[in-house]
């Protein structure tokens, strides 16, 4: 459960997000090195970014790219 | 001989203007990946998505006069998508202020911690207890108010001054629902991989 500290839980959206002031990060920081649980679940958040943005990915149907090119107004600039 | 110079003039100008009608065209469509990737998880099935971008790029094709060049291409494009899915009637969900109350921050890691026999395992062993589906499924759940922001920052990487320009809110409004959507999300991924 962390440390028990809400403070820690709280901050670590701001944190990762760059949003603290400098006086905060300063804290934060300090805490963090005091406290591994509070460290980990930091880390973890930042693992779980990374793994929504890959599992969220899906490619674009080859397709579809091809009806898209079809709506372009003028012919590819290779051919000017 | 002074008739011919307008002409040329004019000449020019239509060359110019199908010159930069071209480059637009291009860069445009360079963005296509991205422009999906966004659109895909804004809206619930691929079909939609791939209707959505092909109108976009209808429209920008036809609007093309209106961008600004040397400003945000990609913001430009998913400010039409946005407001192109709204025009389709996307169901106006209730207010970000009816939504349950969500857990906090931890609540998803100490969920998945409490799944796994070792005494306080590394963070890469807990991260691999939820699967790719689990994270496309919740998302799709997340009301959209809050996703609409996740998708853009999250996986579209824009910034919060453009998520805010293309959604049309406060700058301060996509942080607090970016915030409280990354919650709900990890609400959704607890409760899935429990079941699981």
């Amino acid at each position: 459960m962390g440390c028990g500290c809400d403070g820690c839980e709280s901050m670590m959206q701001p944190y990762l997000d760059g949003m603290l002031s400098d006086e905060e990060l300063a804290e934060a920081r300090e805490h963090l090195e005091r406290c591994p649980p509070c460290e980990k679940r930091y880390r973890f958040e930042e693992h779980l970014r990374h793994f929504v943005r890959v599992a969220a990915d899906e490619q674009m149907p080859e397709e579809l790219r091809q009806r898209l090119a079809g709506l372009r107004s003028s012919p590819p600039a290779a051919q000017l | 001989m002074s008739e011919a110079a307008p002409n040329a003039a004019e000449t020019r100008r239509i060359a110019e203007a199908a010159r930069d009608r071209v480059r637009f065209e291009e860069e445009a469509l360079e963005l296509s990946d991205q422009v999906f990737r966004v659109a895909r998880r804004l809206v619930g099935s691929r079909e939609e998505a791939e209707d959505l971008v092909q109108d976009t790029y209808a429209r920008a094709f036809r609007s093309w006069r209106q961008y600004q060049p040397g400003t945000n291409l990609r913001a430009w494009l998913l400010r039409i998508l946005t407001n192109l899915n709204i025009d389709r009637g996307r169901r106006v969900q209730r207010t970000p202020d009816t939504q349950p109350l969500e857990e906090g921050d931890y609540f998803l890691y100490n969920k998945l911690e409490s799944s796994i026999a070792d005494e306080n395992p590394d963070e890469e062993r807990v991260i691999e207890r939820l699967s790719q589906n689990s994270v496309v499924d919740a998302l799709a759940e997340v009301p959209h108010d809050f996703r609409d922001v996740i998708v853009l920052v999250d996986i579209g990487e824009f910034s919060y001054a453009d998520a805010a320009q293309i959604l049309d809110i406060p700058v301060g409004t996509v942080m607090s629902r970016l915030h409280r959507g990354r919650r709900i999300l990890k609400q959704l991924l607890a409760e899935k991989s429990v079941i699981a």
